[in-house]
Formats: structure tokens, sequence, C-alpha cells
């Protein structure tokens, strides 16, 4: 009996193509947007090398310092270069204008009366680093002799693997889990007498209820499993996402995730009275807000909370996979991992205790 | 009537769909409205910093550590490791420097102590970098002079105060029509969203077959359900356009009684007419009501993740952008980037935003035109 049940649930669930697609094709198709849009944004936080120009009238010819300093900054062989300089003719400063109204330039030096001038357009990050490399100048001028060629001695001892556009996939990841959920509901829903004809008969069988719901659950959690290693598949080898180096863990945690997705839907499907839309809804709005305070539609979000409300990512289960691969992928150590690996299999096991509860001694009179 | 009571009815069916994405829309629209000064004068920026100083009080370190309190914006996290790994990580602090213990009396006994840092290596990190390599550059030139700890002080303080003389040529305001151009941009998605749904629920629940057979023999002609039913639905687009016109003003307040905002407001009121024309256009082949909900997800999400709706425009890499040309969310979201940076209004700096205008109405007549072909094709049933 138990392998008949969970080979027929098996089947309905794959014949449910509007399931199909939300717990398998949808994380792919928004996987793929996420990677179209935020694979550039890292790298346009770079440091680029910025577009100035430069009046060269005689007062900047005359100037040896400034000359020998910004041809340093601009020559194409350092590999501190800062900027690409244009210098313009005294007479064509209505260049120098034009390319600044046209965002050519981030904005030009010019010597008035001794002093350097700057114009921009408005305030920026590579406006700031032209007037302090400027200033710089004024500086050392003001000091009337070489500064010192002592470099600051820096040791940098930060984290590898600072690539914070990762937290998105991992929400997606912790997503799809959760959407195994809708799956569990499903399968549930056809055992139940009071949501479905075929759940009436199945009361009224002499089979064992624990067979039955247990055999539905296995076959949703198979299918869920599927879904999430095809996006697995999907995200690392088409996509290049990062999971850290630790393989058996990132598996271990997406098989717990798929637990705690399975038996919120095995909860809700239980304990809410209300029709199979009602339920789906549920579901769908937990994992949702959910993910949005793990971090899937801003991924300071994540941080936000976490810092000022640590308790409600500690009871979010979204939020508890994507610290998981956070903890995987940003930390040495372990500590983190495990804590939100055993969060997440005490928010399954309650849930699905107190759904065991729920489901034992149904009985109706009349139905 | 009927037809527009049927279709009022079927809206109110659906209320929680279109308050659920207005929703979302006054939520994100608002996340990005933190209020900003508004001057002409140059700001610098300054990057995130965070010091960790293990140094007992001396001159030195202090007046080094007053220096980046300056220059650059102070953030306070817990001085424990993982909190200053996670405030990395989320850029919430650019640049920490754990400065040594021993750091100042070192410094001027001659040496040049190793200083800690933690970095995100992106624009901001590069900046505290430059700002602290030139601080140690001048207070070594001054040490190696001979200057005594006060001396030195002062020194270092009088050379780093020099400043150059700036000059800003823009008058405008960009943040306030940033904020302006993130809420509209946004807009996009939630228009697209909520048309294509209830349009589509709408025209397939006239398509189910019973009741499209029930139509066909009833004595009232096709061509006026039809006229209806492209009344009704413009009726709504109209309507959703006001909704998300008047948020915009109560949300942004006096900066949209300006030239800038009525071409925000006209140029949506343009794409929400090419959206009607696609959710028609989509209605018509789409049969299956549990289809819709998949479809517009992937529709709403494709075209304002690959335009800019959420990530703006210059984020985005070239290819996607180049493939965002085909779709009429790209010369929406163009127009509205372009509006942002004019200053003067003439021919020259409208040029743009006409252009992109007129690519919105051909995309809606070749959905009209689309949408009738496609319609004309499956007329007869069974």
């Amino acid at each position: 009996m138990f392998f008949h049940n969970f080979k027929y649930s098996l089947k309905t669930l794959f014949r449910n193509k509007a399931m199909i697609f939300w717990t398998f094709a949808f994380p792919i198709i928004l996987g793929t947007f996420f990677y179209l849009a935020f694979s550039d944004i890292e790298n346009s936080e770079k440091l680029d090398i910025i577009d100035v120009a430069i009046i060269k009238n005689e007062e900047f010819e005359s100037n040896e310092l400034y000359k020998a300093v910004f041809k340093e900054l601009s020559d194409k062989d350092n590999k501190d270069r800062l900027f690409n300089i244009k210098y313009i003719d005294k007479d064509d400063e209505k260049e120098a204008k034009e390319l600044l109204d046209n965002e050519k330039i981030s904005g030009y030096l010019e010597f008035v009366n001794g002093k350097p001038k700057l114009t921009f357009k408005s305030n920026g990050i590579n406006e700031t680093i032209f007037k302090y490399v400027t200033e710089g100048i004024v500086q050392s001028a003001y000091m009337g002799r070489n500064v010192s060629e002592t470099k600051a001695n820096l040791k940098d001892i930060s984290r590898k693997n600072l690539s914070y556009t990762m937290i998105e996939f991992y929400t997606l990841i912790a997503m799809t889990c959760l959407y195994g959920g809708l799956l569990g509901a499903i399968a549930i829903n056809q055992n139940l007498a009071n949501m479905t004809c075929q759940g009436k008969r199945i009361a009224t069988a002499p089979v064992k209820k624990w067979q039955v719901i247990i055999s539905s659950a296995l076959s949703c959690y198979i299918t869920q499993i599927l879904g999430v290693a095809l996006l697995f598949i999907y995200t690392i080898f088409a996509l290049k996402i990062d999971y850290g180096n630790h393989f058996f863990k990132v598996v271990l945690l997406s098989l717990v995730g798929c637990l705690a997705g399975l038996s919120l839907g095995i909860f809700v499907a239980t304990l809410v009275k209300a029709g199979e839309n009602a339920k789906t809804g549920i579901i769908i709005s937990i994992t949702m807000a959910g993910c949005f305070l793990s971090g899937m539609m801003g991924i300071s979000m994540k941080y936000i909370v976490d810092k000022n409300a640590p308790i409600v990512n500690k009871l979010n289960p979204a939020s508890m996979i994507t610290d998981g691969f956070y903890a995987l992928y940003y930390y040495d150590t372990f500590d983190r991992y495990y804590f939100d690996l055993i969060s997440l299999l005490i928010f399954a096991f309650i849930l699905i205790g107190i759904s065991c509860i729920g489901l034992r001694r149904q009985k109706y009179d009349s139905i | 009537m009927i037809v527009f009571k049927a279709f009022l009815k079927i809206l109110n069916k659906n209320k929680s769909i279109i308050i659920l994405y207005t929703v979302i829309l006054v939520v994100f629209g608002g996340i990005n409205m933190n209020a900003s000064d508004t001057n002409t004068n140059f700001v610098a920026s300054k990057p995130n910093v965070m010091i960790i100083n293990n140094d007992e009080k001396n001159e030195i370190t202090d007046n080094f550590i007053k220096y980046l309190k300056d220059n650059s914006k102070i953030i306070k996290l817990k001085n424990n490791e993982d909190a200053i790994n996670d405030g990395l990580f989320y850029r919430d602090v650019n640049f920490v420097i754990y400065i040594p213990k021993g750091y100042g009396k070192d410094f001027m006994a001659g040496k040049n102590p190793e200083i800690e840092i933690k970095t995100t290596k992106d624009y901001k990190a590069s900046l505290a970098d430059m700002l602290i390599t030139r601080y140690i550059q001048v207070a070594s030139t001054y040490r190696d002079m001979g200057n005594t700890d006060t001396e030195l002080v002062k020194n270092v303080n009088e050379t780093l105060a020099k400043q150059g003389e700036v000059t800003i040529t823009s008058k405008l305001d960009t943040n306030k029509l940033e904020r302006i151009t993130f809420y509209y941009n946004f807009a996009s998605y939630s228009i697209l969203a909520c048309l294509v749904y209830v349009i589509c629920l709408v025209l397939s629940s006239f398509k189910d077959i019973k009741i499209q057979k029930r139509t066909i023999i009833s004595s009232t002609n096709y061509k006026k359900i039809n006229r209806y039913l492209l009344l009704s639905n413009g009726l709504f687009s109209l309507i959703l356009w006001s909704l998300y016109v008047i948020l915009s003003f109560i949300l942004l307040g006096n900066d949209m009684f300006s030239k800038q905002g009525a071409i925000y407001m006209l140029n949506c009121f343009v794409f929400t007419i090419v959206a009607t024309t696609i959710a028609m256009f989509i209605g018509s082949i789409v049969l299956n009501k549990n289809a819709i909900n998949g479809i517009v997800n992937v529709i709403a999400l494709g075209s304002s993740f690959l335009c800019g709706a959420f990530v703006p425009m210059q984020w985005l890499p070239k290819g996607v952008l180049r493939v965002a040309h085909i779709l009429p969310s790209y010369y929406y979201i163009s127009t509205n980037e372009a509006v942002k940076s004019i200053e003067t209004f003439d021919k020259e700096s409208l040029k743009p935003v006409c252009i992109n205008t007129l690519v919105l109405l051909g995309f809606a007549l070749f959905f009209v035109i689309l949408t009738n072909v496609y319609s004309k094709k499956k007329q007869k049933i069974g």
C-alpha cells in the first residue's frame, strides 16, 4: 500500500502543471533575471579610471609639480593609474564645458590667478577623488618640500568572498525549498476527507493513515529535491554561483531546507481549515515575506533585520537557509552554519509534530 | 452596461491583486526616499569607516583619528569580529582600521608601524585608503623634519586644511529627481503586472467556451461587446494610472509640480496605453486561467529586471541593455532617466524623449494589430 500510494501521488504531482511551473521553472527563470540584472553591480563599484580634462594655459605649463603628478597618475603603465586626462588648449575652454555637460568627463581643472580651480557638474565619488588629488598637490606645494615617499604600511586582513550579490541566489534557493510546501499541501489535501473526494475514499478505506500520509509526504519530498537539484545545477554551471567549498554541507543544508518547506506545507494543509486556494495563498505569502526579510528584494534588508531585530530572522525559515549558505560562503568556522541547520530541523519537527496531532483521529459523522 | 457590470464583478473579485502590486510600489518606491539636503556647494563623498583603536591616549594617534573622523563617516558596530565581518559583507562599512598598541610612540620613533585593515575593495574603500596614505605621508614628512609631537600635529593639520576651489555647474537637484525617477521606473512593474493580470483574467472569463457560445447567440452584437470590453479595460487602465500618479504626488510631494514631473506623468500615461495593448494581446492568446499568474510574473519581472526598473540602468551589463531594446519598458525607463538630467527644455534636450514616446506608441500599434490578426484567425469555434 505504501509503495502504491507513493507511486500515484508522485504521478499526480508531476501532472500538476501549475505547481511544476512554480517549483521547477519559476526559480530558474527568476535566477536568470537576477543574474542578468546583478552581474555587473559589483564591478561598477570598483574604482574605474576617471575621465577628466585639464585646461592647458601658461600657468599650468609652467607648473612642473602639477604636470608631473598628473602625468604619473594618467600613465598607462602605472598600475595605480587614476585618470584619463584630456588636455584642452586654453582657447577651447568651451570644449571642456561641453564635455562636462555631456558627462564625457567628471570635471576639469583650470588655473586662475595661480590657483587651481575645479569645475564639476555634480557631487560624486569621481569628483571627490579628482578634488582630493588636486588638494594633495596644493598641500605638497604648501609644505615646500618633497612629501615623504613612505607608503602607509597597511595589512589587509579582510576575508575573501565578499560578493554580496550571492545572497540573492541564496534567497532563491530558500524560496524554492519553501515553495516545496505547495507540493506538500497538495499531497496532504488529497488525503483529507474534508478537502477532496479522493480523501473521503481514503478515509473509508482499510489502510493505515500513517502509511498514506508518509508515502504522500515522501513523494513530495522527492519532487522537491529534484526541483532544488535542478536549480543548483543551473546556478552552478550556467550562472557560476559560488556556494563555497563545502559541497556536502551545501547538500545537507538544502535537504534540511526542503524538509522545512515540506513541513510548512503539511502544517498549513492540516491546520488551516480553508479551501485549496487559500492554503496556497498562505504558503506563498509566508514564503515571500520570509524571503523579503532575508534579502531577496534588497540585500541589505537581511542585514538590517539581523542587526536590529535578530530574533525575527532566527524564526524565519527563509533566513535560516540563506544565512546557512552565507555562513558557508563567507566564514571559515561552521558554528553559524550548524546553528542555522539545527534551527531548521527544530522548525521542521515542531511543525510536523503539531500536524501529526492535528491529523490524528479525524472522524466525521457526516461530511 | 451588462458587459461593464461583469467586468466590474471580476475586478472586484481580484482587488487583492491590485492592492498587492500597489503596496509593493509604495513600499519599494518609499524605501528609496530618504530625504536629502539640497545644496549647490560641493559635498565630498565620504567612505564608511570603522576605527578600532588599541593605542593608549597620545597626540599623534588622536590627531590621526580626528582626521579620519572629519573626512569619513564613522560607523560604530559591536566590536566583535562577526559583527564587523557582516558589516563589511553588506557594505555597511567600507573600511575597518585597527590601530595597533603603541602606534603613536612607534611612529615618532621613526618607524612605519603596520596597521591592519579590512576593506570591501570598492571605490569608497579606495578613497579611505587614499585618505590614510595621504595623512601618513604628510605626517612622516614633518616627523623626518624633526618636529615634536605638538608641532607635528599643528603642521599636519595646517597642511591638510589647504583645499582647492570647486564650482558646481548643475543647478538641478538630481537627488529629488532621482527619487521620482525611481518611483516611476518601479511603477512600470506594478502597472504591467496589474494590467496584464486583470485584463487577462477578464478576457479569459469572457472566452470561456460556454460563455462565449452564449454571447455569440445573444442578441447583443459582438462588436458592441468588444467595444464595451475595450472601453472598460481602457477605463481600468486610466484609473490605475491616476491612482499611481496621485500616489506619486502624495509620496514625492512638491517635487512633482515641475516640468519634469509633467513629463514623468505623461510618459507613464503612454506606457499605460502600451501595457494595456500588451495585456489585450496576451489575454487573447491565453485561455487557461491557471497559466495567467505564471505569465504575468515572467513578463512583468522579466521586463522590469532587464530594462532597469529595479536595478538602475547604469548598473546593468551592456549586453542586457542591448537585448532590452526589444521591450517597451526600456523606452519608458530611458525617458525617465533622460528627464532626470534635462536642465533646459529645448528641441535638442527633448529629442530623445520624443523618440522614445514614438517608439512606445509604435509598440502599442504593433500589439493592437497583432491582437486583431490573431483574433481574426480564432473567430470560429466548435
